[in-house]
């Protein structure tokens, strides 16, 4: 049967979706071209074509600190988002529970209220207590901010697994926490993978909270904000092309995961 | 008879077809420190159900309404840190907002780019939405997606440099308009609120693409077959029929990509000029170094997530939705 | 003999609603027990309590003649097989066997031989390795089973296990089941909604409605001797004769139906004469003639409807009393066509009072 849907000026939506792409990709594809121009200023066009920005790059202790830095962050977060975010998510999905929606509301907090507003009510919160800006801190900060998509993923997850198959493991003799671990958690893998990515991923990326509530270490973010507002340099292109192509490997990868794990 | 247990006490070796099972689990299960430890919480209720809630009802209370419950605190004292003799409560800070137009100036223009960056998104992705989610064929619709997508796995950082590389005075859109001769001197595009709009929206359409696309691809084709059957045009089935149906990825996006946008720090940072200074700036400049006027800071938080939030409520009741789905 | 389960005066109810209502039910071991009632009438919960996954809301429950009703579901010997199967999605066949003899801590090696001793037994020993989403219905439902069974429970609970299959695959797992039932020994217990599921395989069917047992028996008993309307209604096809209680004489009722006098068996009654009884008579049991018998009551009526039925012909009979009944006539027997006079008898005993 034909459809109408396609009866809309066809054309038009085409034209609009591939100059979006455009939109999308042209900047980051020309800032990554820069990269390999062999000249000291960030300007078009390239004559000259060199990979002795990568090299600088990869030699630039700072740099690979501040990867390390941030990767050490994200880990941690992930971490600690994680193992919260499920245990909230089954809280949620617990049978009996009262004010469901409620806490529900509030575990989602972190991610409606706005960015910079989240990151200042961390920084003032960890000054009342007392708690020192630097690694600690930061890594609250994210896994704060982490949790509410952890708990969604999860509860998106639990929403959808059979209530019989945790019957079925506690009648085959396994009591409440073996059942846990052998049913619920490898059913949740899929969301798990995924909330992992989104953390990882956000937590490298995050700039706000990191800038409240960092101490004197570098991560990644702070350090390219750093270098562009200190003037440009085709380095900084080939340090985000790097950064740009890990980040979006590991992204691809994980939908590739999770898309196939879904059927 | 087969299904008999006592058969396995007596069975031989058999050759493992590769085969792994996990009798461990039995042991530890039924093992004196497993059954007074783990075993104890698993086979109680009550325990188990404490244990349940106490981690994250704990880490809701202090860590999700903990920080915005001492902001609003702050945000009443004369002082902070309190000055010896304990803390003078007052409503000062914000009665200083009020006043101060240096202040409530870029409150209200960081409001209205806002407002005017998601409605610029929604008419600006509506249409990309649409077309991936009904007019690519299912089999290639990953595919369109992931084009789409995967420019969102750069970080907002450099997705914000390659913003600033691409309109520069000296970037990709200013060369290719003197190499085709349409200009001789570049036109300034940077540091200004276009750059700040392009930048934010190019950070943040996704939170528009996603819910509009899942929100559409959900409206059966045969409901629009049906209003075509019955006689509405092609506009008229997108009026009556599709953008009513979409409502509420609209309302998700537009409420996703409001919140986000009015909280966005490190464009304006990079992007923003001395003209198009917003608010996150202001109230960030608060908070710098060892200044002490953390509570005007705190009480500007507080107006900033008031507003911001009231107003996506208000959206919520006039649009007429119920639930705004972060995903 | 001990029962190996007793339910003693057991209740569950859920806010206002009483799900199972004062139920008092003992099952002999070794037998294939049929729980059967309409959707809603409390069959899941009589088989979830005895699982462990709801608590009486008052009675006990015995299970080889030890209280189990507060037991957890893992500390219970008795195995589920559940209506969507339930099998762990994550898992393969031969892991999904395995998994309540892992949890007994066993041997590897004994694992094994088991679970593929299991496998064999309903022919899936060559789909040991594939996962649960790539076997059809009817495999996946074996699996469930062997999973179940593996344990070596005490009794065996499954909950409409075949309601996911199609006509004729449900006949056949019926017939298998009943063989497995035979072979292991097991006590089975069966819920279902289909009557003749229920006459197919059990032993012993409890008829269930609105929370309470109807009437317990073997299946020929419940299908030959009904207790109440509501057993003869939802077992088969049944006609009903009501009318006044005219005399009872010898075991035997005559009622007065619309004019003629019929006999119908007490069937353990006591009716009072002069009050209003029912009794069911089946369509099989009448004896569709041309002539009037010279022996034996009858009543006349008119053929008004005939459907062909493949091995039988369903005739509807307006009868000059002003009643209808259905009957079955054998081809063979007679030809006869809609709008022919017939008349109508049965034997006295294949009429049953019922007790409302
Ligand atoms: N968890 C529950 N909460 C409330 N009512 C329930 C619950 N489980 C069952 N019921 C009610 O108890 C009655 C019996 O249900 P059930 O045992 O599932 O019936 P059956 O299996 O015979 O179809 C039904 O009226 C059902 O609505
Ligand atoms: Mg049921």
């Amino acid at each position: 049967m034909r459809s109408y849907f396609s009866d809309f000026p066809k054309t038009a939506l085409q034209a609009s979706y591939w100059l979006f792409v455009i939109y999308l990709l042209l900047p980051l594809a020309l800032m990554m071209a820069i990269s390999f121009k062999d000249a000291n200023f960030v300007a078009f066009p390239i004559d000259k074509w060199t990979l002795k920005w990568y090299a600088q790059v990869l030699q630039d202790k700072q740099f690979l600190e501040a990867c390390l830095y941030s990767i050490f962050i994200a880990v941690m977060t992930t971490l600690f988002a994680t193992i919260i975010g499920v245990w909230i998510a089954l809280l949620i999905s617990a049978e009996g529970i009262m004010a469901r929606s409620v806490i529900f509301a509030l575990a989602c907090l972190p991610a409606v209220v706005p960015g910079l507003i989240n990151a200042i009510s961390l920084r003032i919160f960890i000054r009342v207590l007392d708690i020192p800006t630097g690694t600690g801190a930061i890594i609250l900060g994210h896994t704060v901010h982490a949790v509410p998509f952890v708990v969604i993923m999860v509860l998106t997850r639990l929403r959808s697994m059979p209530n019989n198959l945790v019957d079925a493991a506690r009648d085959l003799g396994a009591d409440s926490f073996v059942a846990f671990m052998r049913v619920t958690l490898p059913y949740l893998v899929p969301a798990l993978a995924g909330g992992m990515v989104f953390c990882v991923l956000t937590s490298i990326d995050d700039f706000v909270r990191t800038f409240f509530l960092g101490g004197y270490q570098t991560t990644l973010p702070m350090l390219i904000f750093a270098k562009v507002q200190g003037g440009m340099s085709p380095e900084i292109n080939a340090m985000a092309t790097l950064v740009l192509i890990v980040t979006a490997a590991i992204g691809l990868y994980a939908e590739h995961f999770t898309r196939r794990s879904r059927m | 008879m087969m299904v008999d247990s006592s058969m396995t006490e007596t069975a031989k070796v058999s050759p493992r077809a590769g085969p792994s099972y996990a009798g461990w689990i039995g042991k530890l299960v039924a093992s004196p420190l497993y059954a007074a430890t783990i075993g104890l919480i698993a086979n109680s209720h009550k325990t188990r159900l404490v244990l349940l809630l106490a981690i994250p009802l704990v880490w809701i209370v202090t860590l999700h309404i903990g920080p915005i419950y001492q902001m609003a605190r702050i945000s009443i004292m004369d002082n902070y840190p309190p000055a010896p003799g304990g803390p003078v409560y007052t409503l000062d800070n914000y009665r200083l907002f009020f006043q101060e137009p240096l202040y409530f100036m870029p409150f209200l223009r960081s409001i209205i780019f806002a407002v005017c960056v998601t409605a610029t998104t929604l008419i600006v992705v509506y249409p990309v939405a649409y077309y991936v989610a009904k007019v690519v064929k299912p089999e290639n619709r990953t595919r369109a997606l992931l084009l789409l997508l995967t420019p969102f796995w750069a970080g907002e950082l450099i997705r914000t440099f390659s913003v600033i590389m691409f309109l520069a005075n000296r970037g990709a859109v200013n060369v290719f308009l003197r190499e085709i001769g349409l200009i001789d001197r570049p036109i300034i595009l940077l540091y200004n609120y276009f750059s700040l709009s392009f930048g934010v929206i190019y950070l943040i359409s996704l939170f528009m693409l996603l819910p509009l696309y899942s929100a559409i691809e959900k409206i059966p084709s045969s409901l629009v077959d049906a209003a075509a059957d019955l006689g509405a045009g092609p506009w008229q089935r997108f009026r009556r029929v599709i953008l009513p149906l979409s409502k509420d990825g609209i309302i998700s996006g537009c409420s996703l990509v409001y919140l986000t946008s009015i909280g966005v720090f490190a464009a304006p940072l990079l992007l923003g000029g001395p003209n198009s200074t917003i608010f996150p700036e202001i109230i960030a400049s608060l908070f710098h170094g060892s200044s002490d006027k953390w509570p005007e800071g705190a009480a500007f938080s507080i107006l900033m997530l008031a507003v911001s939030l009231s107003t996506v409520g208000l959206f919520m009741r006039v649009v007429g939705g119920r639930t705004v789905k972060l995903m | 003999m001990q029962p190996v389960v007793h339910f003693r005066n057991v209740n569950k109810s859920y806010g206002s609603s009483l799900a199972v209502d004062n139920l008092d039910l003992a099952i002999e071991p070794g037998q294939f027990v049929t729980l059967l009632g309409p959707s809603g009438c409390g069959k899941s919960t009589t088989l979830r309590m005895l699982g462990g996954f709801e608590t009486p809301t008052s009675g006990e429950i015995f299970l080889d003649g030890q209280e189990i009703s507060k037991l957890p579901p893992n500390k219970r010997n008795v195995n589920i097989v559940f209506q969507d199967y339930a099998l762990f999605p994550h898992l393969n066949v031969r892991r999904n066997v395995a998994f309540g003899l892992e949890l007994k801590g066993m041997a590897s090696d004994a694992i094994h031989k088991r679970t593929m001793e299991l496998l064999s037994l309903v022919k899936l020993t060559d789909f040991a390795e594939r996962m649960p989403g790539q076997l059809s219905g009817g495999q996946r439902q074996r699996v469930a089973l062997m999973r179940a069974l593996a344990p070596n429970p005490n009794v065996l609970l499954l909950d409409e296990p075949l309601s996911a299959l199609d006509a004729k695959l449900r006949q056949q797992m019926q017939i298998e089941l009943k063989s497995i039932q035979k072979t292991t020994g097991k006590t089975f217990i069966f819920v279902t909604h289909d009557q003749e599921e229920a006459l197919t395989m059990s032993d012993v069917v409890v008829v269930m409605n609105a929370g309470r047992i109807e009437q317990m028996g073997d299946p020929h008993t419940l299908y030959a001797k009904p207790r109440s309307r509501f057993v003869a209604n939802f077992i088969g096809e049944t006609n009903f004769i009501e009318g006044r209680l005219k005399a009872i004489d010898g075991g035997l009722a005559a009622i007065e139906w619309n004019g003629s006098v019929v006999h119908a068996n007490l069937n353990g009654q006591s009716p009072s004469v002069g009050n209003t009884v029912a009794a069911a008579l089946r369509p099989e049991a009448i004896s569709v003639l041309s002539q009037k018998p010279s022996n034996t009551i009858a009543v006349s009526g008119r053929i008004t409807q005939s459907i062909f039925k493949g091995d039988h012909t369903s005739l509807t009979i307006s009868l000059n009393n002003g009643q209808s009944v259905v009957a079955q006539l054998d081809p063979v027997a007679l030809s006869a066509v809609t709008g022919d006079d017939v008349w109508l008898t049965w034997r006295e005993n294949d009429a049953v009072v019922l007790a409302d």
